[in-house]
């Protein structure tokens, strides 16, 4: 009851908020118990290794994939519900556009399956790329492309971008602009991105959001400048060989023993007191540490973890 | 006022048109074979409106032999018009069917659709209400076209009623056949979704209907008896109508096959028949008067078949993503 009344509050507090959600395919779950939420107004990196269960999660958010089990809803209401299809745009990873449309005709099927269709900045974003409006869009190299694949998205004016890996197929130049037009334009409209992408230093740039999947589960939630102060890499001595005892109270996400030299990453529980060296990670090594380390508890910040209480109550 | 605002800039954005939203998508991308379809609809219907009237100078010029002559007067152009208003159902359940769906989900376009604001299942209805209005406006045109020719002229046109070259193309069959192969084209593609895969097994599919239809053909209405002396010739009413089977029988009706009592002599011969007491034909038919009612019989199950093939294509879509 509770649980209703914040994420269906006024303006819809949770971009995105999913509950015990879970895919099952032929061959197994590909993503399962996923419970987390994303505020509005952040820009959320996805993260995982290949089969984590991104594209899943992504497939379920733009009514893709139908949930096993579970629940997710976009500023409150349920995916199933088709009030949801106005409020998100979907870049996939190929950005598929028909190929013997003109960039103008690619604009107009906007503006006819779109109630809020924004021609101007749609129009906008293609001039700015000098995309010729009359060109088939099968002719255009792969940056003009991802550019009206871009103008298509932000032209339904959406409160949430859902982005596969956009930027994965394209030259360091056409990447740099197109991620300075997504962040110009988000920031501008206050639109919640969230995106999946390999590109670890891209997100540390972009992202104050984090949701990191692995093996089809939650291993990470939360504000990107909470996630990394709670960690530490710690250096020190061996004993016989393995972790010291006083450091097994925290949570290791990671260790490595280099003969007598161990370096661990550590979830602290408490002050790290003992004859180490502590440094505060990268966001780099935090999340290589978690990828290569499926199996360590998950960490949800703050707001990023549904509520037990209320996941009971729903 | 404000109103007069909004319409202006709207009507700046997106001019008004007389075709919009999931229509104008639909007719934009399925342009050239929609076009196609309707060019080759309005060449072929010519082509009949000219077959037609060459017989008719043909029959002017001989006095009109129309009743009786039995001589075919048809000639190639016939039997190719035959063939191709045949092939239409399985060219369009390939080219137009098929590819339908399969083509957008092998291309990802379906996903662009859908990520919209419009659901699949309205974009499937839009598509398939286009893809079948066509199919269903083109086939209607020339099976109504080759009907008003061949109805006339039936009797110099040489092919018998219930063979596909007639059965199939006139009335309400070629719309029905040509509804059902698409319908089942489309199925099959959005089961494959790839569209070469698709293809390769609409036509095989459509092939292996075409071939079943041909059995079924005869079984739709039920057959008629008729009973006359040995020694008498066919009755004229019959002249037009598809013989089943043929059989010789006694006076208390019991049946021997056509080639019962077919001896070397004549003698021999009667004296079979008497002693089995023949005396008459037995003819099973299927009458001209009973076409009509059979083609309709015909086109109600393809249907039948199109809508459970539509209404499976369309609820699926509702759970599972294309």
């Amino acid at each position: 009851m509770t649980g209703k009344s914040t994420s269906t509050g006024p303006g819809g507090t949770w971009a995105l908020e999913a509950r015990g959600l879970g895919r099952r395919y032929r061959r197994g779950w590909a993503l399962r118990d996923c419970s987390f939420r994303l505020p509005a107004g952040r820009i959320c990196g996805l993260v995982g290794p290949n089969g984590a269960g991104k594209s899943t999660l992504l497939g379920m958010a733009t009514r893709q994939v139908e949930p096993t089990e579970g629940e997710l809803r976009l500023f409150g209401v349920p995916v199933s519900d088709r009030e949801v299809m106005p409020r998100f745009a979907f870049l996939g990873q190929d950005k598929p556009l028909f190929k013997r449309f003109t960039v103008a005709e690619t604009l107009r099927m906007g503006a006819e399956l779109n109630p809020d269709w924004d021609m101007a900045a749609a129009e906008r974003i293609v001039r700015a790329g000098n995309v010729p409006p009359h060109a088939a869009v099968g002719t255009l190299s792969g940056g003009q492309r991802t550019r009206v694949a871009f103008a298509l998205a932000f032209g339904k004016r959406p409160d949430l971008l859902l982005l596969d890996e956009p930027m994965s197929d394209l030259d360091p130049l056409a990447r740099h602009e197109m991620s300075t037009l997504l962040m110009a334009e988000a920031v501008e409209r206050g639109t919640t991105v969230m995106m999946s992408s390999h590109m670890l230093t891209e997100l540390e740039d972009m992202c104050d959001y984090l949701l990191v999947l692995a093996e089809g589960r939650v291993r990470m939630a939360g504000d990107a400048d909470a996630l990394v102060p709670a960690h530490a890499l710690v250096t020190g001595v061996t004993q016989d060989g393995s972790l010291p005892a006083a450091l097994t109270r925290h949570t290791v996400i990671e260790s490595r023993v280099h003969g007598r030299q161990f370096q661990a990453m550590v979830r602290p529980q408490g002050p790290l007191t003992g004859d180490w060296r502590v440094s505060e990670p990268s966001l780099e090594e935090v999340l290589l540490a978690h990828l290569r380390s499926p199996d360590a508890p998950a960490l949800y910040t703050p707001g990023a973890a549904v509520d037990p209480q209320e996941a009971r109550t729903v | 006022m404000s109103t007069t605002s909004t319409d202006a800039s709207t009507g700046r954005a997106t001019p008004r048109r007389m075709v919009r939203g999931l229509n104008w998508l639909v007719l934009r991308q399925h342009r050239a074979a929609l076009l196609c379809l309707l060019g080759l609809t309005l060449l072929v219907s010519l082509w009949i409106v000219y077959q037609r009237a060459q017989l008719i100078d043909l029959l002017d010029a001989a006095g009109r032999p129309e009743e009786g002559a039995g001589q075919p007067v048809t000639g190639r152009q016939y039997s190719l018009l035959t063939m191709l208003l045949g092939a239409l159902p399985v060219v369009l359940a390939v080219f137009l069917g098929a590819p339908l769906v399969a083509a957008d989900t092998e291309q990802g376009t379906a996903q662009l659709v859908t990520t919209q604001s419009v659901t699949r299942r309205r974009w499937l209805v839009a598509k398939l209400g286009w893809c079948f209005g066509a199919t269903l406006l083109a086939c209607a045109v020339l099976s109504a076209l080759f009907t008003w020719w061949w109805r006339p002229y039936r009797s110099v046109l040489s092919i018998s009623w219930l063979d596909a070259e007639v059965f199939d193309n006139t009335g309400p069959v070629l719309p029905a056949l040509a509804l059902f192969l698409t319908a089942a084209g489309v199925t099959i593609g959005v089961l494959l979704r790839r569209v070469l895969a698709s293809m390769v097994v609409t036509f095989v599919f459509a092939v292996a209907v075409e071939t079943a239809w041909s059995m079924i053909r005869q079984n739709l209405a039920p057959t008629r008896m008729v009973t006359y002396p040995l020694d008498s010739e066919l009755p004229a009413r019959l002249s037009e109508s598809y013989e089943v089977e043929r059989w010789v029988g006694t006076a208390d009706g019991k049946l021997y096959g056509w080639g019962s009592c077919v001896e070397a002599t004549e003698k021999a011969q009667e004296a079979c028949l008497a002693q089995k007491g023949i005396v008459d034909n037995v003819i099973e038919y299927l009458g001209q008067d009973q076409m009509a009612a059979m083609q309709w019989t015909g086109a109600g199950i393809l249907l039948a078949g199109t809508a459970a093939l539509t209404a499976f294509v369309v609820l699926r879509s509702a759970r599972r993503p294309l």
